[in-house]
């Protein structure tokens, strides 16, 4: 077998590894991974995975019991959803028998440290899922491109070199995929999946080594005064609409159906939509991700009011690596520093 | 006779200031400095943009159905024996301001008929969406942007749908062209602008010809309710359609049609406020029972619901009304690209399978 299965990789995960994939004899990511699927399914659950959906500039999660389905099976720019939370939510987690076969499933590198952070927060054991990993080179932000041009029916979407290429009732749009990126991934610094079994495509170089260019969004923010921070995020959170996407997409967000905000007894939140209700709510969120946010931008991506909710999630984030030095979902032994108790701590 | 004016572009903020003396005015809107930034219907104030190049973000129904509204504050009383709670006044007094929706979209208005239907005609009518209803006239913009998401067509409305509009624009070059369509509309076009000239006024006329023959969108909801009915038990259906499903509330909050509502008491020692707000079938907390029990326990049950609702109990309760104004929003906004036109579509596709 050409392409066979890495053993159990870990975090930091060696070039040598990633190279020898690389060599195998498919020719594009899809193929491979087409053909690596269908290698797999047989010994899995099901296989979680992107493709294609009524509107050529998004993907839509599918869910493969059935080698039929596999072509359907897509990888790249456009897959920009986070899938890991499917596997501690329905379908995956409820469907699914405990001795049942693996789920297999396609991470990109910022959704492979969600996967990491379920693994160390015992929501998931390693043996449970096949990973199969996808370097990344990011993932286009179809808002932004609305932006720039104007969308009537998009017919098809594709990434060629450094341009995504539109053909829109007839009209070919050729956009520079630099200006159309998610915001979360022009700071990225694990293009690469940091656990997986197997890895499809060329590795991607990070586009950040240092906190200073990951965190660039927070410190701009952070340098504004007091009173223009407040203004800008009340004038941000005015436009909540209270959907709670952002919480459902999040795959840390774990109390589901028992969150703080709707619970009855007793009722934390109103069900007013005021700016103190709203601010509470995106706050509290935050504050349950400190030290488990891996910064996936998942609450960010959903969000159909445009607020940009990961940055309180960076700034969490942005303090445990100046603070501890820790950043969540790197390395599934790890235990976070927010989830230990030291009686003889002396830190803090 | 028809009242019509023409209002040239540059002149459209004087314009409306000058209306917004003679009624309130909610008009389309970015909802933060940027342009291109999400939008809504906002109370208009001198030198707000207003945005009719594209459908607003988030629906119409909150002119009639706010988000949240205070239906009564109240307030317990103590008896001198010592009894917190013998008596209890009720204030359900309230201010609706007649306001004009000045560029709404044919789809918005459309699912007002859907509104009317639950809250106005009966067996119960809900005195305060009745109240807005009455005080509240729209102007509807011709559509000529529809993308490939609309399907208004498809459910009963189109690009030129009048039903329930005071008055019509019709985007030209250079401005717009508004005719009134009902007499108190008339009055409120009166000493606003002059009338447009024979050029303008001819190339409304195709522009509304041609708006009317527009099909959009390709969805055949006949038939839906009987093939929804059949489905019903088919669990694999369901997996398969919605499976990606993240169970939040996008597809409700932004549906110009979905009106479903929770009540809930605010209450601070003794006194307090009863809430209405919008509620989302697609949050377990929705069939909830006090027992513990929910009819509705999974995303599965929920969004069956959700789909059950628009295209079978509704046209099935108010005879072929459509519980869907075509609008596409539900599209849109979808985390993870669910199209109801897809599940809606292949209800009555061979059932075996």
């Amino acid at each position: 077998m050409a392409v066979g299965w890495v053993k159990r990789s870990a975090a930091h995960h060696a070039v040598s590894e990633i190279e020898r994939v690389e060599k195998a004899v498919l020719e594009t990511s899809r193929m491979q991974l087409h053909k690596l699927v269908e290698e797999a399914l047989p010994e899995l659950e099901m296989m979680i995975g992107w493709a294609e959906s009524s509107d050529p500039l998004q993907t839509t999660p599918i869910f493969i019991r059935d080698a039929k389905s596999i072509s359907k099976l897509t990888c790249g720019p456009l897959c920009s959803q986070n899938l890991t939370g499917y596997l501690v939510k329905p379908p995956a987690l409820d469907s699914v028998p405990k001795d049942a076969k693996p789920i297999g499933i396609c991470v990109k590198g910022c959704d492979s440290r969600s996967l990491v952070a379920l693994i160390q927060e015992k929501f998931l054991t390693r043996d449970r899922v096949r990973i199969f990993g996808i370097p990344c080179r990011g993932t286009v932000d179809w808002r932004k491109v609305e932006k720039r041009v104007q969308l009537l029916n998009v017919k098809s979407a594709t990434v060629e070199d450094d341009w995504l290429i539109l053909d829109d009732s007839g009209t070919t749009h050729k956009i520079a995929l630099e200006e159309v990126l998610s915001r979360k991934c022009l700071g990225c610094r694990y293009p690469n999946p940091v656990i997986h079994d197997v890895l499809i495509g060329q590795s991607a170089t990070p586009r950040s080594t240092d906190l200073a260019t990951t965190y660039r969004d927070v410190d701009a923010i952070e340098k504004e005064p007091l009173e223009q921070r407040l203004a800008f995020w009340q004038s941000e959170l005015d436009r909540c609409i209270r959907c709670y996407a952002c919480r459902n997409a999040c795959p840390l967000c774990v109390c589901q159906d028992k969150c703080i905000v709707e619970t009855r007894e007793p009722r934390w939140l109103t069900q007013r939509a005021g700016i103190p209700e709203k601010f509470l709510f995106h706050f509290i969120h935050a504050m349950h991700l400190a030290g488990r946010c891996t910064g996936c931008g998942e609450c960010e991506r959903v969000c159909p009011m445009e607020i940009p909710v990961t940055l309180i999630k960076e700034k969490l984030n942005k303090i445990m690596e100046e603070m501890l030095g820790y950043a969540a979902g790197l390395d599934p032994d790890a235990v976070p520093p927010l989830l230990t108790f030291n009686p003889g701590e002396t830190e803090i | 006779m028809a009242v019509k004016i023409f209002i040239a572009t540059d002149r459209l903020d004087s314009v409306l200031e000058k209306l917004s003396t003679k009624i309130d005015l909610l008009i389309p809107a970015s909802l933060k400095d940027d342009k291109s930034a999400p939008t809504g219907f906002v109370p208009f104030v001198p030198g707000t943009a207003p945005a009719f190049d594209r459908q607003t973000t988030t629906p119409l129904k909150k002119a009639l159905l706010p988000q949240v509204e205070t239906l009564l504050r109240f307030e317990y009383h103590k008896d001198p024996q010592g009894s917190p709670k013998s008596s209890v006044t009720v204030d359900d007094q309230r201010q609706v301001r007649p306001t004009l929706v000045f560029g709404a979209r044919p789809c918005d208005v459309k699912a007002l008929t859907t509104l009317d239907r639950v809250f106005s005609n009966g067996p119960y009518v809900d005195p305060y969406y009745v109240e807005r209803r009455k005080n509240t006239l729209f102007a509807t913009l011709v559509c000529r942007q529809n993308d490939a998401k609309c399907f208004c067509t498809s459910v009963g409305g189109g690009p030129a749908d009048m039903e329930g509009s005071h008055l019509r624009i019709v985007p030209v070059d250079g401005g717009y062209v508004v005719e009134a369509l009902s007499p108190e509309a008339q009055t409120l076009l009166e000493n606003l602008a002059d009338a447009p000239d024979s050029a303008r006024d001819a190339q409304a006329g195709q522009i509304v010809e041609e708006a009317l023959k527009r099909r959009v969108g390709e969805l055949d909801t006949k038939g839906s309710p009987e093939a929804f009915r059949k489905r019903f038990d088919q669990t694999d259906y369901w997996f398969q359609m919605i499976n990606q499903c993240l169970g939040c509330g996008v597809c409700t909050y932004v549906c110009p049609t979905c009106y479903c509502f929770t009540i809930t008491d605010e209450v601070e020692n003794l006194k307090g406020e009863r809430l209405r707000s919008w509620d989302s079938c697609m949050f377990y907390h929705y069939t909830l029972e006090a027992s513990g029990h929910n009819p509705r326990p999974t995303k599965l049950e929920r969004y069956r619901n959700r789909v059950g609702h628009k295209f079978s109990y509704i046209p099935e309760r108010y005879e072929g009304l459509l519980g869907c104004c075509g609008c596409g929003r539900c599209i849109r906004s979808c985390p993870v690209s669910i199209d109801i036109r897809q599940v809606v579509g292949h209800l009555k596709e061979n059932t075996s399978e």
